[in-house]
């Protein structure tokens, strides 16, 4: 047998028993076991490799919401198996889906295109808006409810039916995207210049 | 985004280990089953108010209707097994042999099949209202099993959601035997399952969105 069974299912009795250091060295474990699958996948796809540790977050924040529907009495690793199974093939699909969207000319920008040759107005706010557009759905939700709607971390993570650490988490990883999208932007336009 | 960040992601996951969930106490076993037999009361109310409370010793007596009842509940068994198999990660695929007694039963009854009655019904009508009327009884039982589902942690969103469909096809079909008239073991192993059916694409496509999580 799997010698991570074994181990990895008395991590996750230990994290039941509230043992913060087994449950995060399983999943340390299981990331590093998830990164290199996950990287191979990605580059098969030919989607980029950068979104690893995007969908390996997913993945692992999934992992952790049901972790309580794992029965202790059966296997762990069918039920690991299942559940990575479903949240990787959700994560491509999304960004399959979204990168379309993104991609996608919508009629609005379609009618702005001619008044944009003649005059340069003030692109903030449509930046604003396409740069929340870069985020994943739930990097979005959780953005508009925190930043925009001004609820807590508690109320999002209830209405988000997730966790406060996930909503945490998903802020954060959300600021850094929009920083990088920033930044990229800002050195166009300052390579645009000169 | 680097693996420095998933570090951190972990570690404050980490964090709520041992945190109880957040959901109620019922188990999705017991839901499941208390979903079954809300499902199955409700077909059977809604038969009552469209149909009118057909006479006791008339569908007792009949063995015809002995044998659809039995033959679409013990599909329904089936049915709940193969809900909880789409409830439970990793679980094994054994579960979806236990439709196999209740097609069983249809086979056997369509082989032994000596009343005479057409295959197409005893009128022009009886093929598709038979097939409407199963198939509209089973939608609520259908939005019962779903929910009861959404408590579990599926896996496959579109398998899970027909074998909800299964599940309420069937408890539907069963419902609506004590009013069919079709006795024909023929009618009842083909036209009950078509309508079963029909509620499986039609959990499929529900559950494809719906049970995603």
């Amino acid at each position: 047998m799997d010698p991570r069974e074994e181990l990895w299912a008395a991590a996750m009795r230990a994290e039941r028993r509230g043992d913060a250091a087994a449950y995060e060295g399983l999943l340390a474990d299981i990331a590093k076991t998830l990164r290199a699958l996950i990287r191979g996948r990605l580059s098969r796809l030919g989607m980029n490799a950068h979104e690893t540790e995007d969908i390996l977050q997913d993945v692992l924040i999934g992992l952790h919401t049901v972790r309580h529907s794992w029965d202790a009495n059966r296997p762990f690793l069918p039920w690991l198996h299942a559940i990575v199974r479903y949240k990787l093939s959700d994560a491509v699909r999304r960004r399959r889906r979204e990168a379309r969207y993104r991609y996608d000319l919508t009629l609005e920008e379609w009618s702005y295109v001619p008044a944009a040759t003649h005059e340069d107005p003030d692109l903030g706010l449509v930046d604003l808006n396409r740069h929340l557009g870069e985020l994943s759905a739930g990097q979005r939700e959780v953005v508009r409810s925190l930043a925009l709607e001004g609820a807590s971390v508690r109320e999002t993570a209830q209405k988000l039916k997730t966790s406060e650490g996930a909503v945490r988490v998903t802020l954060h990883r959300a600021l850094q995207r929009l920083a990088s999208i920033a930044n990229l932007a800002a050195s166009r336009r300052s390579k645009e210049k000169t | 985004m680097s693996s420095a960040d998933t570090n951190l992601m972990i570690r404050s996951l980490a964090r709520e280990a041992g945190m109880k969930p957040s959901r109620p106490v019922v188990s999705f076993d017991t839901a499941l089953l208390l979903g079954a037999a809300l499902s199955f009361a409700s077909a059977v109310m809604l038969v009552f108010a469209t149909f009118g409370i057909p006479d006791p010793a008339a569908i007792l007596g009949s063995a015809a209707f002995h044998h659809k009842i039995s033959s679409m509940l013990t599909v329904a068994c089936g049915g709940v097994f193969l809900v909880r198999y789409a409830g439970r990660p990793g679980a094994r695929g054994l579960a979806l042999l236990t439709v196999l007694p209740g097609l069983a039963l249809l086979i056997a009854g369509a082989i032994s099949d000596t009343s005479g009655f057409p295959f197409l019904g005893r009128s022009e009508i009886s093929v598709p209202s038979c097939i409407a009327a199963i198939v509209a009884l089973s939608l609520l039982p259908l939005v019962i099993t779903l929910f009861v589902l959404k408590r579990g942690v599926t896996t496959r969103p579109a398998v899970a959601g027909a074998t909800a469909g299964v599940l309420a096809g069937a408890l539907g079909a069963a419902a609506y035997s004590l009013v069919c008239k079709n006795n024909g073991g023929l009618f009842v192993a083909v036209w009950y399952p078509t309508a079963v059916l029909i509620v499986v694409g039609l959990g499929s496509i529900i559950g494809r969105r719906a049970l995603a999580w």
